[in-house]
């Protein structure tokens, strides 16, 4: 019973036809918070530099270059993770499950389900909070090629996670 | 030796004790190396050597050794292996007893090493690896070849019957398929890339630099340089000739370094012919024997370069699925002619290579890498600006290589895909490598696109197996999309798994 038609390239399934969900706007409150707290304890240690170091140079000139190269630091991580938001979509599809992110380089990754080791439901202090989940799936290997959907509402999460474990179970 | 030898407990080899004994020893030296070493360079310091020893010192080392006997003993006597049924069963532990057993269809490979101790004693190890985990390798430290032997046969046993349907009695043919001739090894090490050599020397020596730096300092050797030169009145010019020397040294240390690297790793390099593969065993010191199942192979890699291509030399590089970091990069055959090359790449990629249709990259390509190269140039004449005019020299050989990469890299760089393979060439100037993966072994793939790509509507597609990322750079993103379909397609349509 084996066949090797042709195939007609143009007849398969597309994924650009693809109807992409974002993910939860909410999230984008916990990559602020994120970068946020990086920054903050930067220039905390910044500050801090001040009282250790007591040469004037650092005090009148480097601290405030770096303080200023900071903020501008921080209003382009802003502005690209406001317009990356947008890119963060997701789809499932029979076979296999979508995800695409990043603006300056967009990735769009498809993990067919077939290939599926272990799903993994992660969810940090703060996405407790807003009942948000991080959805990780992996498939074999060490070399990359596994997905990590942050940002999901919980119960969304938890549907995916179920109808996932049912395939991988059904598999064997 | 019959198989049932293995149904009751059963201890190592007695040479085993030496063996654990030996790796004992090792660890502790290895562990306490920084420690030693401050010891050492103390006592070579010290003005009064002989005293600064006393015999707590001896004393100490002894009572040290004493308990790594011990320990290897005890460790000796607790540990018992047995294959009962389908499991493989191993009880060790000292104070802590631990039972492991592992069913014989979860055993990924078996491995017989042998290193130095090993060799000199006459015996060899034996391990296991298991699905999943990275630790639960378990290793048998002191076994004679043919119980080794035997013992590899009886666990691999079943899963070949499961795998392949085939009746039980099939006969087992092994043969010689290859052997690296001294004369090959040596050519395969003087043509190796040693500028990898000489970086890999050159981190090393700026690593221990701060270490030894007194060290060096007592020694002189700048003021004992130039006396012999006697230059000393053209303070520049000896600095300069003083650097050029240090710098051949390096270069003459970087090719023995890949030279005996080369040998020592692939020493007496074998290849065998199994029904169930090959088999590859190889190593001067540390002698490794590892099997190579087609199923579980995951890419294939012909690396060569300009000097080892006009010599007849190919590397062929497998990487396997399920097979720790540290293992896989023993998966590859040095020194094979052109005609073996195609053989073995025929053997497990039947039909491929006729096969292959070279699609390009588009020229954008070009412009990509220029662009890396560009970068590191106005790098580097930011560095040359602060030093002597004569540096800016440097750009020329910079310029050349940086031209000749592009063009040959561009020049090198194709995909095909047919109805089972994706294969993707690539390379430098001097190197080139070729990867082949069979289609139903793809883990994921995915479509990347730079805003710059995005403006040329160009794409690239990066394609993962389960122990390596293949990589389709810049094409049309129409047919970044189709390629992304086409094997997606393949993948989800095929009942074929994995491995």
């Amino acid at each position: 019973m084996f066949s090797n038609n042709q195939i007609e390239i143009d007849s398969l399934p597309k994924v650009e036809d693809l109807k992409l969900k974002a993910i939860d706007k909410r999230y984008f409150n916990i990559i602020i918070f994120n970068i946020i707290i990086t920054f903050s304890s930067l220039i905390g240690v910044f500050t801090a530099l001040r009282f250790v170091i007591k040469k004037a140079v650092y005090n009148t000139h480097v601290y405030w270059f770096l303080l200023v190269g900071l903020i501008l630091f921080f209003l382009i991580q802003f502005i690209v993770y406001k317009l990356g938001f947008k890119m963060r979509r997701y789809a499932m599809r029979e076979e296999d499950i979508i995800y695409t992110e990043g603006l300056l380089t967009n990735t769009t990754t498809t993990l067919p389900f077939n290939r599926i080791q272990h799903i993994e439901i992660a969810r940090s202090f703060l996405a407790r909070k807003m009942s948000l989940s991080t959805l990780k799936i992996y498939s074999a290997g060490e070399s990359g090629g596994d997905l990590s959907i942050k940002g999901l509402p919980k119960e969304e999460a938890e549907t995916i996670n179920a109808f996932l474990t049912k395939i991988l179970n059904e598999r064997v | 030796m019959n198989a049932s030898n293995f149904e009751t407990p059963l201890r190592q080899s007695k040479k085993g004790v030496i063996v654990i004994f030996g790796l004992n020893i090792y660890k502790a030296v290895k562990q306490s190396l920084i420690v030693l070493s401050i010891f050492f360079l103390r006592y070579l310091t010290s003005d009064n050597k002989l005293s600064s020893v006393n015999n707590y010192v001896y004393l100490g080392i002894g009572l040290v050794v004493l308990y790594l006997f011990i320990h290897a003993l005890l460790k000796y006597l607790n540990f018992k292996f047995q294959v009962l049924d389908d499991y493989f069963i191993l009880n060790h532990g000292i104070l802590n007893k631990e039972k492991t057993s592992v069913s014989k269809s979860k055993i990924q490979n078996v491995y017989i090493k042998q290193n130095l101790i090993q060799q000199l004693i006459n015996v060899v190890s034996l391990s296991i690896e298991t699905a999943g985990d990275d630790k639960t390798e378990i290793e048998i430290q002191a076994l004679s070849l043919d119980q080794a032997n035997a013992l590899k046969k009886l666990l691999l046993q079943n899963r070949v019957v499961n795998t392949s349907l085939k009746d039980q009695e099939v006969t087992e043919t092994t043969s010689v398929y290859y052997r690296v001739s001294i004369k090959k090894l040596l050519l395969e090490g003087v043509s190796e890339n040693h500028f990898k050599s000489f970086l890999f020397i050159l981190f090393f020596l700026f690593g221990v630099y701060n270490d030894l730096k007194d060290f060096l300092q007592s020694l002189e050797i700048k003021s004992k340089f130039d006396q012999y030169l006697n230059l000393n009145e053209t303070e520049f010019f000896s600095l300069i000739l003083f650097n050029f020397i240090l710098v051949f040294l390096l270069l003459i240390l970087a090719f023995l370094f890949s030279l005996i690297k080369t040998v020592v790793e692939n020493f007496d390099l074998t290849v065998l012919n199994k029904n169930e593969g090959l088999e590859i065993s190889k190593g001067l010191f540390n002698k490794i024997s590892l099997g190579l199942i087609p199923s579980r192979i995951q890419n294939t890699t012909i690396k060569t370069n300009r000097f080892k291509k006009a010599l007849g030399l190919h590397k062929l590089v497998f990487t396997q699925a399920m097979v720790n970091k540290k293992q896989q990069k023993n998966f590859n055959i040095i020194g094979l002619s052109q005609i073996q090359v195609n053989e073995l790449i025929n053997r497990f990629y039947p039909n491929c290579v006729s096969n292959i249709e070279k699609r390009k990259p588009e020229p954008y390509f070009i412009l990509r890498s220029s662009i890396n190269f560009i970068l590191l140039l106005l790098l580097l004449n930011l560095i040359f600006y602060f030093l002597p005019n004569s540096f800016y020299f440097i750009n020329i050989p910079i310029l050349i290589v940086s031209f000749l990469s592009v063009y040959y890299g561009f020049k090198k760089t194709y995909y095909s895909i047919d109805n089972n393979y994706l294969v993707i060439g690539g390379g430098k100037f001097i190197e080139t490598h070729t990867s082949f993966l069979e289609l139903h072994k793809i883990q994921a793939v995915t479509l990347q696109q730079t805003v710059f790509q995005k403006r040329k509507q160009l794409a690239s597609v990066e394609i993962f197996s389960a122990s390596d990322k293949l990589m389709i750079p810049h094409i049309k993103v129409e047919t970044a999309k189709q390629i992304v379909d086409y094997l997606l397609f393949k993948v989800e349509s095929s009942p074929k798994d994995w491995m």
